[in-house]
């Protein structure tokens, strides 16, 4: 822990002299390319994994839902070093890869269209046409010859009554093999020093990266060409994926992750205080975020849209929860909200539930939100031999008045100097998320203090916070942070990886500042990092 | 003939189980039992948070055998001569957050290894250094059962180290399967397949694999060591799975049968009462057909935030066990928390008393079972008295009915004395430090 921390809090002196200014877009082709810093060996999320089957075979992408889940830490989901195997895994991919080959051999369209042909006809040279062309959408690079040989042997063996079965068997053994689930990366022959990533596997980090999902068939067409050697070659490809649906439901998927997000569809809260809460309010939340969060990649994606929009999306059900006019048409809508009360992501019933208890809100925990996730300084956690929880719920007293106990305690004040006040700000809303004039019989300050960061003063309400948030280099810095360790599976640890981080910050924050999302993932597929592999991958 | 129509009509009085079994049938023939050594089984309930160790502890008697159950332990009155509360135990830990190493120390008595899961206060910490208890058992008892060991969970939350407890060796840590619907199709499904297909699908699956375990051996020759490690613990596994489906489910038991399962929301904080239930129901099967001698169920998770409405309380259980002494409320309702868990604990005796075994008697009769919590104190952390029962003598090798309060001595001589109960002749587990031996007097 301290010596992450102490590497984070160093970050911004670092960006200053390592890797110096924003002018990304005119400097050599890759990036930061002395240390490329190390790939372990990653596995396909669940996320992934889903969408990867259902574009394969046409099974729903929740299939992946039967997999254990994935271990999550640094926040998200992806992160290499974290990850385990059991027999458990081993089943629910057998399972998976079943019901996957069955979907698909049950799909004569989607079947012919493979290779141009009905391999379960019996024919034995579509049956190979098949094998090739689903094996290599499958496992991302073509067949070798005996791996080839090797499932025309399990047809052989499965074809048992009849010719779909032998189909089936090779999808189900397919998309077992760890081509499939994993992304080995062999070495170059020969590779001594770091160098480009063999076309294929970089083909897969691309569209992973980008879209959430395997490559498809222009970007494996690509990698086969040579289409990927060159900057403008893997730009074109970044670009054409960019603009998919796929690359806006990753983005979905990763900042709900960085907002620590991912448990609101299963929140709850107590309902005798909440009585508005129902069973269908957390789904209703995360759907809302889910759509604010597309709609800003879509229309502008940066940073001051997530932090300062007062905007958002609603149904009727879901605005009588907030106390909000019921928006015209019907589902969800856009709906514009009150600027003096709303800032994006900061103010949507997700974020505010989930950074509160299921009995009242906790400005230490939306304080050390804002510390941990948006400026990358997470406090230090209470020293060992302090009683730590949170103040009794007193109707007579208003939940800044119970958290006194903080300041009035040395051993605790140092800590939550820097998350309280931040907290504070946040109190016009409750532990539901909903609007509040009132908290504890007293009419809500909301007044606060931002205190050690390159932003700091007095706060009033959420959206003076937000404004100050959204001006910050170093929650821009940090933003750039949490994307590096989300695109490599990993925690930021080297002077290489400082200098990736830098970059993409760079390119993040632009020459307007407002910190432009696509713009840095852009930059990603630029960086070493992402194009080049570390040598010292032989046995 | 007669045998099997008889057989029939005692599932369909067994109640609950008004299933036809057409496949079951068939199946019983297969067996192939050699009444050599008596069967054992273990299973691990394990609740978070710490107790209340004032309405835990017993009062002792004139002697081992003479207590009187603490409040908590109450609901384990109906059993009260089958089980063996030990007290004053050390829990051992190290790495990681006392939550974090609280959990993976617990059944593996080793400390965390250094990785990537940042606790409170502690540097960031990995999977524990070696196996759990319950795998060291299954390994002695060298058992072929269709599953080496079934884990489940109600709840149990994200994939981390705070909520995983049992260990297949180091750094291998074994989800728990907490939705029942999954537990049923994965554990039961030859039960309710017509035996024709079962074989079918066994054959097919076994030449799947043996290709993909040869792609698995393939890719991994092309890794660097520590990428191939991790390919080699995946090809362990599907080995696994291959020797499954060459293990034949032998059913000697008129109790096994195909359990019903009810629809059940998994995650639903309400539910959490439904879901343990059934788990206990399916648990109890999957022994009573013999698919499996070990298991385990994992309630929620270390740092639980369950919030156990069904009991009137509101508040998440993690903060509700952060409250000082000095707040009767919160010690009430933690006390009706442990309470609850003695009840589910209770229940699952109940269960195996209620089922016959095979070779007469019943279940409970050569089962072990273990409760257990990964930590004593919630609200400071503590590890010193850690609460733990066991029930049932694992075929007459413990002797029951006693409250043994043992003083801090290392909750690794417990383990050990667990495994010499399950007929595992180890003198020691886990770190070697923190175990010196059996603890005397158990067995």
């Amino acid at each position: 822990m301290s010596r992450r921390c102490s590497l984070l809090i160093a970050l911004p002196v670092l960006l200053a002299t390592a890797c110096g200014g924003d002018g990304v877009a005119t400097e050599t082709f890759p990036l930061c390319a002395d240390d490329p810093g190390p790939a372990p060996l990653r596995r396909m999320t669940r996320f992934e994994y889903g969408r990867t089957l259902s574009d394969l075979t046409g099974v729903r992408a929740s299939v992946a839902d039967q997999l254990p889940p994935d271990e999550e830490t640094l926040g998200f989901d992806d992160i290499a070093d974290a990850y385990s195997v059991s027999t458990l895994h081993a089943a629910r991919y057998l399972d998976v890869a079943e019901q996957a080959a069955d979907a698909l051999v049950a799909d004569g369209v989607r079947l012919k269209a493979v290779a141009g042909c009905d391999p379960s006809s019996g024919d034995a040279g579509c049956l190979g046409d098949f094998i090739a062309g689903f094996g290599r959408r499958a496992w991302r690079r073509p067949l070798e010859p005996d791996e080839l040989a090797a499932m025309q042997q399990i047809y052989a063996d499965t074809a048992d009554p009849g010719a779909k079965d032998g189909v089936a068997g090779v999808v189900a053994a397919l998309l077992q093999s760890p081509q499939f689930i994993y992304r080995p990366e062999p070495s170059v022959p020969a590779m001594t020093t770091a160098g480009a990533l063999e076309p294929y596997a970089l083909a897969t980090r691309l569209s992973l990266l980008l879209t959430g999902a395997g490559p498809d068939d222009a970007l494996l067409a690509a990698a086969g060409s040579g289409g990927l050697h060159t900057e403008e070659g893997l730009l074109a490809q970044t670009d054409r994926l960019l603009t998919g649906p796929r690359a806006a439901e990753l983005f979905v998927h990763v900042a709900t992750q960085w907002w620590e997000l991912g448990g609101v569809p299963t929140l709850d809260k107590d309902r005798a205080l909440y009585r508005t809460w129902t069973d269908a309010t957390p789904g209703a939340l995360a759907e809302e975020t889910r759509l604010f969060l597309a709609d800003a990649w879509q229309g502008t994606p940066n940073l001051k849209t997530l932090l300062t929009a007062p905007v958002t999306f609603v149904d009727a059900d879901l605005a009588a929860f907030y106390g909000l006019p019921a928006p015209a048409g019907s589902g969800f809508q856009r709906v514009d909200l009150d600027p003096a009360r709303a800032a994006g992501l900061l103010t949507q019933g997700s974020f505010l539930a989930e950074h509160a208890k299921a009995d009242q809100t906790s400005p230490v925990l939306r304080g050390k939100f804002v510390r941990a996730k948006l400026f990358c300084t997470p406090p230090a956690p209470p020293p060992p031999d302090i009683v730590v929880r949170p103040p009794t719920v007193d109707p007579r007293l208003s939940t800044r008045q119970r958290f006194a106990q903080h300041t009035a305690d040395d051993r605790c004040a140092g800590c939550h100097a820097l998350m309280d006040p931040i907290g504070f700000a946040f109190e016009h809303y409750d532990a539901a998320g909903r609007w509040r004039d009132v908290d504890g019989g007293q009419v809500v300050d909301a007044t606060g203090d931002l205190v050690g960061t390159d932003v700091d003063g007095a706060l009033d309400g959420v959206p003076s916070l937000a404004a100050r948030l959204a001006d910050s280099a170093a929650v821009a810095n940090c933003t750039a942070t949490q994307w590096f360790r989300y695109a490599f599976g990993r925690a930021e640890q080297s002077q290489g990886d400082l200098c990736t981080v830098g970059k993409l910050a760079a390119a993040f924050k632009g020459t307007n500042g407002d910190g432009d999302f696509k713009k840095m993932v852009r930059a990603t597929v630029r960086m070493a990092a992402f194009r080049n592999r570390a040598s010292g991958v032989s046995p | 003939m007669t045998r099997r129509i008889s057989r029939r009509t005692i599932l369909r009085g067994a109640g609950g189980a008004a299933i036809a079994l057409p496949w079951l049938e068939a199946m019983a023939p297969r067996r192939a039992q050699a009444a050599s050594a008596p069967v054992k089984r273990f299973i691990v309930m394990f609740s978070a948070n710490g107790t209340i160790p004032s309405a835990w502890t017993p009062v002792a008697g004139s002697s081992e055998s003479d207590f009187t159950l603490s409040p908590i332990l109450a609901p384990l009155e109906p059993h009260k001569s089958d089980i063996v509360v030990i007290g004053g135990l050390e829990q051992k830990g190290g790495g990681g957050d006392g939550h974090q190493n609280g959990m993976g120390g617990m059944l593996t008595g080793q400390p965390l290894n250094s990785g990537p899961f940042a606790g409170v206060g502690a540097p960031p910490a990995g999977w524990p250094m070696g196996a759990s208890v319950d795998q060291r058992i299954a390994e002695g008892l060298a058992v072929p059962t269709r599953l080496r060991s079934l884990e489940l969970g109600v709840q149990v939350g994200s994939a981390d180290n705070w909520g995983r407890m049992i260990y297949r060796a180091a750094n291998q840590p074994l989800p728990p399967d907490d939705d029942p619907a999954s537990v049923y199709g994965r554990v039961f499904a030859d039960l309710h397949t017509d035996p024709a297909v079962v074989a079918r699908l066994r054959r097919r699956r076994k030449s799947i694999l043996d290709g993909v375990g040869a792609q698995f051996t393939r890719v991994s020759a092309r890794l660097g060591s520590a990428d191939r490690q991790r390919l080699d613990a995946h090809l362990t596994a599907v080995q696994e799975i291959e020797t499954r489906l060459t293990t034949d489910l032998v059913v000697n038991n008129p109790s096994c049968h195909d359990p019903t399962l009810s629809p059940v929301s998994t995650t639903a904080n309400d539910a959490f009462p439904m879901v343990g239930a059934l788990q206990m129901d399916l648990l109890t099967m999957a022994l009573a057909c013999d698919i499996t001698r070990v298991a385990s169920l994992q309630w929620s998770r270390s740092v639980s935030q369950t919030r156990f409405t069904w009991l009137n309380i509101t508040q998440g259980h993690h903060d509700l066990s952060h409250r000082p002494d000095s707040e009767p409320d919160a010690v009430s309702n933690l006390t009706k928390i442990n309470t609850w868990y003695a009840q589910q604990f209770a229940g699952l005796i109940s269960r195996l008393k209620a089922t016959p075994d095979g070779a007469g008697g019943t279940l409970f009769d050569n089962t072990l079972l273990l409760w257990c919590n990964e930590l004593a104190k919630g609200n400071i952390h503590g590890r010193i008295g850690a609460p733990y029962v066991l029930a049932g003598s694992a075929g007459g090798a413990l002797r029951t009915g006693r409250y043994l309060n043992y003083g801090p001595l290392p909750h690794n001589n417990l383990l050990v004395s667990i495994l010499n109960a399950m007929g595992v002749p180890d003198t020691t587990f886990g770190k070697a430090d923190w175990c010196s031996g059996a603890l005397s007097g158990v067995l």
